[in-house]
């Protein structure tokens, strides 16, 4: 929008953030009309709004207190898309860090309100876009457990549910570790990170359609089959990946640039964690074993044999071997759910919620199967109508309300859903891990450089299409 | 999983809304009766009787909620951060956690939902007496593994209750939240400003009564409607 780099924002003007909507509707925002023709081009100051955050009343004078106070994002490379934070320092030493967050506020959750439950998933995927299948498994467990149709999804669709959110875990680990890298200077860890994230979503894309984004996993199931070829291809991916993840463990492990930069910073103990809420490998690398497809296991998770990954450092360099681990065990599981595959149905045997149609593909793309479309059309005037309303309308869900919360690659990824017995979603709300994980910026930063400071930003690992929603 | 009896709680009460499913036009009878059922049952597993009964014995005037497994204690407002800080600290309960803090806006009167919002036909009713608003705490213990929710009912209208930061870090951004999306206000919250919507916005965007926006179409002054005005 307009005005959004309005120089009145700088650092060096701290207190002037009440006056600051009067100051930018000043700026000549409005030259940008096109001169005669009309007003049909013309931007209208009355459209901006000011992210001027209540935090800088509080800072402090900067000539008195002889502190800086640093203005640091929301478009900086390092700080995970658009996070910004208020640094003062004293010398290069934080003493303080205010994260400012909204700028990529889209509003998910009040738009699940007016869309039925099923669409509802193609919403919520969008959130946390590097980890897009546990968003969808997480809010279709909470679906099913409204329904109460959790002991009913069919073994095979949760077999298939586990080896493509495992996938998405080493996907978004390896994300994380190649912009991790990059932001600590190695870009060979940026090229080797995407390359292996790459061959993963080429998989995912050759199951669900998509790159990012899936809409795959549904309520009652998932919303087709896997091809033909998928046990061989996973099977191959992951022994690529073994070799491939092998290859970054040898460059970052003993690096002595990796371990100067990461090893004592950004520490986080188990007590700190408690208390900011702070989930996932921040826990375990504060030597907490826990992680919710342990403690309390779903989709099926207590058959297979993995470990949770810890250690004690607290430190950025301790969550860099969690997740390196992490990707290791998921591998492991994703192993054995392909050797153990259970054959079946993929969606609920119900068909007052079940998907009326399976996808199949068709010499002009992927589609409702041909057959299906026969029978709808030329035999089963009760299937049409079936299929009609259950498409358009949708199935109703039992008034209550549920929290289901799965192991995301950033911790407890919650769904907190209400209904009220109709077949929209009267609310819900989304625990996400990087929005708590921000929260505990403050922390994490005092009393490091500025450099450090995004070493321990980038062990976070928030992604703000989450925090902000 | 112990299949308990509804009467088992002090007084189980309805499930929040209080509105009339059974209007809905597109659901068969037969399905609609096994909804009733399986809506009110109470089905806690005998962890979560434990939590319970420790905290009824404590507070001994809360209402208890199971519905799908799940507990649910409702707390005076008042009350909260007592609870709150007994969870966090008694050895039986230990809640290390508050894993999340939400809310729901249930408005006062009838209200009348057309599913033609969106798709669909039904229309449905809901609403209850008074307006209020829902404060849920999710609280999860590590040690014993255990989860539950703590609610408070607020009133809709200049709702108050107090910060959570005292016991749990983490409430200030989940307070934060409630109060840009709700409008809730936390007494003594150390820093009570809207965090996910602009600083001079307007309103409280997750309540009902919040009216939508429209989409502006940068073709000669074109809009498309908010959902709940179109018409197909």
């Amino acid at each position: 929008m307009a005005g959004s780099d309005d120089p009145t924002t700088g650092a060096d003007t701290p207190t002037s953030g009440a006056e600051h909507p009067t100051g930018a509707a000043e700026q000549p925002t409005t030259e940008l009309a096109p001169s005669g023709d009309g007003d049909r081009f013309s931007v209208e100051p009355r459209h901006e709004f000011t992210v001027a955050a209540g935090e800088w009343q509080e800072l402090p004078d900067a000539v008195d207190d002889d502190l800086m106070v640093i203005n640091m994002g929301p478009q900086h490379p390092s700080t995970h898309g658009v996070l910004r934070m208020t640094l003062t320092l004293d010398g290069e030493t934080v003493l303080d860090n205010q994260p400012t967050i909204g700028y990529l506020h889209t509003g998910i959750e009040k738009n699940c309100e007016y869309r039925p439950w099923v669409q509802g998933v193609a919403n919520v995927t969008r959130m946390d876009y590097l980890s897009p299948l546990f968003n969808e498994l997480g809010y279709c467990l909470a679906v099913e457990r409204l329904l109460g149709i959790e002991d009913e999804v069919p073994e095979r669709a949760q077999a298939i549910r586990v080896v493509m959110t495992e996938l998405n875990r080493i996907s978004s680990h390896m994300v994380w570790l190649a912009t991790g890298g990059m932001e600590l200077g190695s870009t060979t860890v940026m090229i080797y990170g995407f390359r292996e994230r790459e061959s993963i979503l080429d998989m995912l894309e050759h199951v669900t359609g998509l790159r990012m984004n899936h809409a795959y996993i549904r309520p009652g199931g998932v919303s087709m089959d896997v091809p033909d070829d998928f046990e061989s291809r996973v099977r191959a991916l992951v022994k690529e990946l073994r070799d491939k993840v092998g290859e970054t463990e040898d460059l970052l492990t003993e690096n002595p640039i990796w371990l100067e930069r990461n090893v004592g910073v950004g520490i986080l103990t188990a007590e700190q964690c408690f208390d900011l809420g702070v989930t996932g490998p921040m826990l375990r690398a504060a030597g907490i074993p826990h992680d919710l497809r342990k403690a309390q296991p779903y989709c099926g998770f207590e058959q297979y044999d993995f470990n949770v990954v810890t250690t004690d450092t607290a430190d950025a360099y301790g969550r860099y071997l969690v997740r390196l681990g992490e990707v290791y065990e998921s591998l492991k599981i994703i192993e054995q759910v392909i050797d153990t595959m259970p054959g079946g149905p993929v969606m609920v045997p119900d068909r007052k919620i079940a998907w009326p149609a399976q996808l199949g593909l068709g010499p002009d793309g992927l589609g409702n199967t041909t057959e299906y479309i026969g029978k709808i059309m030329g035999q089963s005037m009760e299937a049409l109508i079936h299929h009609f309303k259950l498409v358009t309308e949708g199935f109703t869900v039992p008034e209550g309300q549920v929290y289901t919360a799965v192991e995301s690659p950033r911790g407890e990824l919650g769904y907190h859903v209400t209904s009220n017995g109709t077949n929209k979603p009267y609310r819900v709300h989304v625990r996400d891990p990087s929005f708590i994980h921000i929260g505990a910026l403050p922390t994490l930063t005092r009393g490091l450089l500025v450099a450090d400071v995004i070493a321990a930003v980038a062990s976070l690992d928030p992604v703000m299409g989450g925090v902000d929603r | 999983m112990s299949d308990t009896p509804t009467g088992a709680g002090p007084g189980p009460t309805a499930e929040p809304g209080g509105g009339t499913s059974s209007d809905n036009p597109n659901m068969a009878a037969g399905e609609q009766a096994e909804l009733v059922e399986t809506g009110l049952e109470v089905q806690l597993s005998e962890q979560l009787m434990k939590v319970r009964d420790r905290l009824v014995e404590a507070f001994g005037d809360l209402e208890v909620i199971g519905f799908r497994g799940e507990l649910t204690l409702i707390v005076p407002p008042e009350r909260i951060i007592d609870v709150l800080r007994f969870c966090r600290d008694d050895p039986e309960l230990s809640c290390e956690l508050l894993a999340d803090l939400s809310a729901v806006h249930w408005p006062g009167g009838k209200r009348r939902e057309n599913a033609q919002e969106t798709t669909g036909w039904p229309t449905y009713e809901t609403g209850s007496e008074e307006g209020r608003i829902e404060l849920d705490y999710i609280l999860y213990s590590i040690t014993h593994n255990h989860r539950f929710r703590l609610r408070v009912s607020l009133p809709d209208v200049d709702p108050r209750v107090d910060s959570a930061t005292s016991v749990y870090g983490s409430a200030n951004f989940m307070e934060r939240e409630a109060y840009d999306m709700f409008g809730v206000h936390f007494n003594d919250h150390p820093n009570l400003v809207r965090i996910l919507m602009p600083e001079d916005w307007e309103g409280h965007p997750q309540r009902k009564d919040y009216p939508l926006g429209g989409v502006e179409v940068l073709y000669k002054g074109a809009t498309i409607p908010p959902p709940d005005e179109r018409s197909y």
